[in-house]
């Protein structure tokens, strides 16, 4: 098993000026150590389509209550999420994506482990030795030698469909013959009960897959044992 | 009726109106009807609890709002997850449900290994079969 920078078709190189916009790294670090409350506030207003900072400040009053001041990050995350939401309906949409693959690389760099546990790189394939080469890279993958890492990232839970599901297992099991054990994981962010329902209707291999909802987007914190 | 009853009702019936507006998109119609079926009864449960916080009937009627400017049924798939977790923050609650709020630890296939152990970081992915 091996990994190797995926090649750089056109829309990929559209793509990547998108992940290199400042604004999604400014985003991506403000979610980082959002508090839940605040991670559905970003969420709905990238999904939103009043981009008024006081109508949103009304619709989370827990982040933003009244009568006492917000966070600072709370303030400066609701500025970002409105600037994606600016960016029209067909950039916010590659920029949300973008957010989510880069909050995933940012949370587990922030392990304890990171730089020992390998490198956290970008859109990435995995090779093995006499299986053809998935054409998709993978959005994150963490490189370790003995127990590397992929990551599927999705904005919403829709976006769960049996190619991404297939893909991933094909990475475990195809390490498996190698003997090597690769964790395989979808991040969405979105609602876990959403995912699930979605999951519920697929019938792609997924056992070993992991799934990583927008709850559970601070466990990629912790070191894989 | 209490002003927690009434904006839980409120906030009910603007989900089926959006729920009606999402199952327009034909492929998507199954997983629409899914999410209605779990949310719809989670947001009518948020009637019972405690007195509204402050804010929070005015917060509910704001993500209300929202959802009524809405006129692309995908976008509304993308709001029948979301606004029920708007509506749960503002009241104070939840609407995971039976069995979806826990996560849990383990794989599908009901193995433990050393890589999933029962504090790991990672939520099964529920719905998998043996």
């Amino acid at each position: 098993m091996r990994f190797q920078d995926a090649a750089r078709d056109a829309r990929a190189v559209v793509y990547a000026g998108i992940q290199a916009d400042p604004l999604v790294a400014r985003v991506a670090a403000l979610l980082v150590d959002a508090s839940p409350a605040e991670r559905w506030m970003a969420r709905a207003v990238m999904n939103g389509e009043r981009t008024d900072a006081g109508t949103w400040r009304r619709i989370f009053p827990t982040v933003f209550p009244e009568g006492a001041s917000a966070s600072a990050g709370a303030e400066e995350l609701l500025a970002g999420s409105l600037e994606v939401a600016n960016r029209g309906e067909a950039a916010r949409s590659q920029y949300r994506g973008a957010i989510v693959e880069e909050l995933t690389a940012r949370l587990l760099a922030s392990r304890p482990s990171a730089g020992v546990a390998g490198p956290v790189k970008r859109e990435r394939r995995v090779l093995f030795d006499g299986v053809p080469a998935e054409i998709h890279p993978y959005d994150v993958t963490v490189e370790s030698p003995d127990r590397p890492e992929v990551y599927d990232c999705k904005w919403g839970s829709r976006g769960i469909n049996a190619d991404v599901l297939n893909q991933l297992d094909d990475a475990r099991s195809h390490a498996a013959d190698e003997e090597i054990s690769v964790r395989v994981a979808i991040v969405v962010f979105d609602a876990r009960r959403s995912c699930q329902i979605r999951l519920d209707r697929s019938t792609a291999n997924r056992s070993g897959t992991r799934l990583v909802a927008l709850e559970d987007m601070n466990d990629l914190r912790e070191t894989r044992r | 009726m209490n002003e927690r009853s009434e904006v839980a009702k409120r906030a009910a019936q603007a989900y089926r109106t959006l729920a009606e507006l999402a199952e327009t998109v034909e492929d998507e119609w199954v997983y629409v009807n899914d999410l209605a079926e779990a949310y719809l009864p989670a947001i009518e449960s948020l009637e019972d609890g405690d007195t509204l916080p402050p804010g929070a009937a005015i917060a509910v009627d704001e993500a209300i709002a929202e959802i009524a400017l809405i006129t692309d049924p995908h976008k509304a798939i993308d709001w029948l997850s979301t606004f029920p977790h708007l509506v749960a923050l503002a009241l104070g609650g939840d609407v995971d449900g039976p069995g979806g709020g826990e996560g849990g630890a383990g794989r599908l296939d009901g193995h433990e290994d050393d890589d999933l152990g029962g504090d790991s970081p990672f939520r099964v992915l529920l719905g998998g079969r043996k």
